[in-house]
């Protein structure tokens, strides 16, 4: 079986062969000043405003604390079937991000460890598995 | 050497006018907008040739929507330019208006804002999100009053009740969108939308406009204005959000520095507040901005809003025009509403909403991006 292909590639990267998606690592940046950000790019460092050679990519942990979640009763985009939860969670490299729960994690609070894994969504045209990121309480 | 508003020449807000605030409706916005325009022309007391300069606060209307409008009222030639800036936008007009004036550019200039509801289309940076497309306002929001309820101990139903006060300050309002009381259990009741918010704890969909006539003394003479419904502008500060330490939430922060900039351009203590219009967009953001403006220390909020301290009558009103959960938020017209809240209060006409002996105002707009907007209004 193919590893699967993933939905946004630009953002994470997984190890090949790892269907189980659990060595996500996120696609962020470092700056010289010491600022870390997600995700990666070259216009320039917010904090300190260095651009070009400054900023250099740098893979993140997807490990985390949650800082807030809320599950979606309204939502006016049809291709985001309602309920889902969207959790906040500082990355412990730094960078806090909003994304997706994995829809069989359990339930989740405030200050409780979590992961983030790649978790099958759909499927591509030529029939792979589409994985994309979705956060889930540490085991 | 730069200045502040209050260091240059005395601005003052010398006619206010609404179109009420209502769901979507076939009114066209040159209506509303001139029916704001009228209001305030009418409230000061001056015809319109006397405005020098216009600034049209509107997000969702499109390109040089101005124009179209205002020549309705006579086209005389005067400068005319819009102001978008998220739900700060109106508020970003006037504080335009108040420096133009203040400058000594013009005597009269007027900040109008007008808007129907729209598909709101958002820039492309071309870089990557994880999932932003499921990430709305609301939920934004449901996020925070997640965090601040596990922070401050804080019950959905003590949240809520930031709705309950701001319907009832809506009922009395002619120019609310949303002009009902609500008990807590309909609030809690209603339909679930986000985390605990539930939809009458989020501000309605809806279209509007508001308008402002601001003056300098020179102005109020010439044309004969009653200096005494003449309310004052003592500060004037905006804000961007900048990079924080990592767990401060950009919302509180960004507020707290911008409220502290404008009290100490006006020499003033969060104490020294009778009024406050602030942007409850949904319930959890009151609770947030009050304490970030320094009226109660960090989950204090709660216990303010219990004891009726933030009650029209009560020891600081905080939205007595009902808020934008109940008055509304049509987007450009918001943060000019306010202020003109603000100066029906200080003037003492605001009737059944009066909050008696009100002095001094303070309005707050934030608005994506995220930006910050304060304006301090004095007797
Ligand atoms: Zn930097």
């Amino acid at each position: 079986m193919q590893p699967g292909e993933l939905l946004k590639p630009g953002l994470y990267s997984a190890a090949p062969n790892d269907r189980a998606g659990a060595t996500v690592r996120l696609k962020g940046g470092r700056c010289r000043c010491g600022y870390f950000f997600f995700p990666m790019q070259t216009y320039g460092c917010e904090r300190c405003g260095s651009h070009g050679d400054a900023l250099t990519p740098c893979e993140l942990s997807a490990d985390g604390t949650l800082l807030a979640e809320a599950t979606v009763h309204l939502h006016a985009d049809k291709n985001r079937p309602t309920p889902f939860t969207i959790v906040k969670v500082a990355l412990d490299d730094g960078p806090v991000i909003r994304t997706l729960l994995a829809e069989d994690s359990a339930p989740v609070a405030p200050g409780r460890r979590v992961t983030g894994r790649l978790a099958p969504v759909g499927q591509s045209e030529s029939g792979e598995t589409v994985l994309d990121l979705r956060f889930s309480i540490a085991s | 050497m730069t200045r502040s508003l209050n260091e240059l020449r005395p601005v003052y807000v010398v006619g206010i006018g609404w179109h009420r605030y209502q769901n979507p409706s076939e009114t066209p916005y040159v209506e509303l907008g001139l029916t704001a325009i009228r209001a305030a022309l009418a409230d000061a007391r001056v015809e319109w040739p006397v405005v020098e300069s216009t600034y049209v606060a509107t997000a969702l209307l499109g390109m040089a929507s101005g124009r179209p409008m205002l020549r309705h009222l006579g086209a005389t030639g005067a400068p005319l330019m819009h102001v978008e800036n998220a739900s700060a936008s109106g508020s970003t007009a006037f504080r335009h208006a108040c420096i133009e004036v203040a400058s000594g550019i013009s005597d009269v200039a007027l900040a109008v804002g007008v808007d129907k509801r729209n598909p709101v289309r958002r820039p492309d940076t071309c870089l990557g999100n994880l999932a932003e497309d499921a990430i709305v306002p609301f939920t934004h929001f449901a996020l925070l009053t997640n965090e601040y309820a596990v922070h401050n101990n804080a019950s959905t139903e003590d949240i809520a009740r930031v709705a309950v006060k701001n319907h009832r300050n809506g009922a009395k309002n002619p120019n609310a969108q949303r002009q009902q009381e609500r008990t807590l259990d309909e609030v809690l009741g209603g339909k679930r939308v986000s985390g605990s918010l539930t939809s009458l704890q989020c501000t309605p969909i809806g279209e509007g406009a508001a308008a402002v006539i601001v003056a300098s003394e020179d102005g109020i003479r010439r044309l004969g204005i009653d200096a005494g419904r003449a309310i004052r502008t003592t500060a004037s500060v905006g804000r961007s959000e900048r990079v924080y330490p990592p767990g401060a939430g950009f919302d509180a922060a960004l507020t707290k520095e911008t409220a502290d900039l404008a009290l100490a351009q006006a020499k003033l203590t969060p104490k020294d507040l009778d009024i406050i219009e602030l942007h409850d967009a949904f319930t959890v953001e009151e609770l947030h901005y009050i304490e970030s403006i320094g009226l109660c220390p960090e989950g204090h909020g709660v216990r303010m809003l219990k004891d009726g301290a933030l009650d029209i009558g009560g020891q600081c009103a905080i939205n007595p025009s009902g808020g934008l959960i109940a008055m509304g938020h049509p987007i450009g017209p918001t943060g000019i509403g306010q202020i003109g809240e603000i100066v029906m209060q200080l003037r003492g006409e605001a009737g059944p909403r009066q909050h008696r002996g009100a002095r001094i105002g303070l309005a707050h707009m934030v608005g994506v991006g995220a930006v910050c907007y304060v304006h301090i209004l004095q007797r």
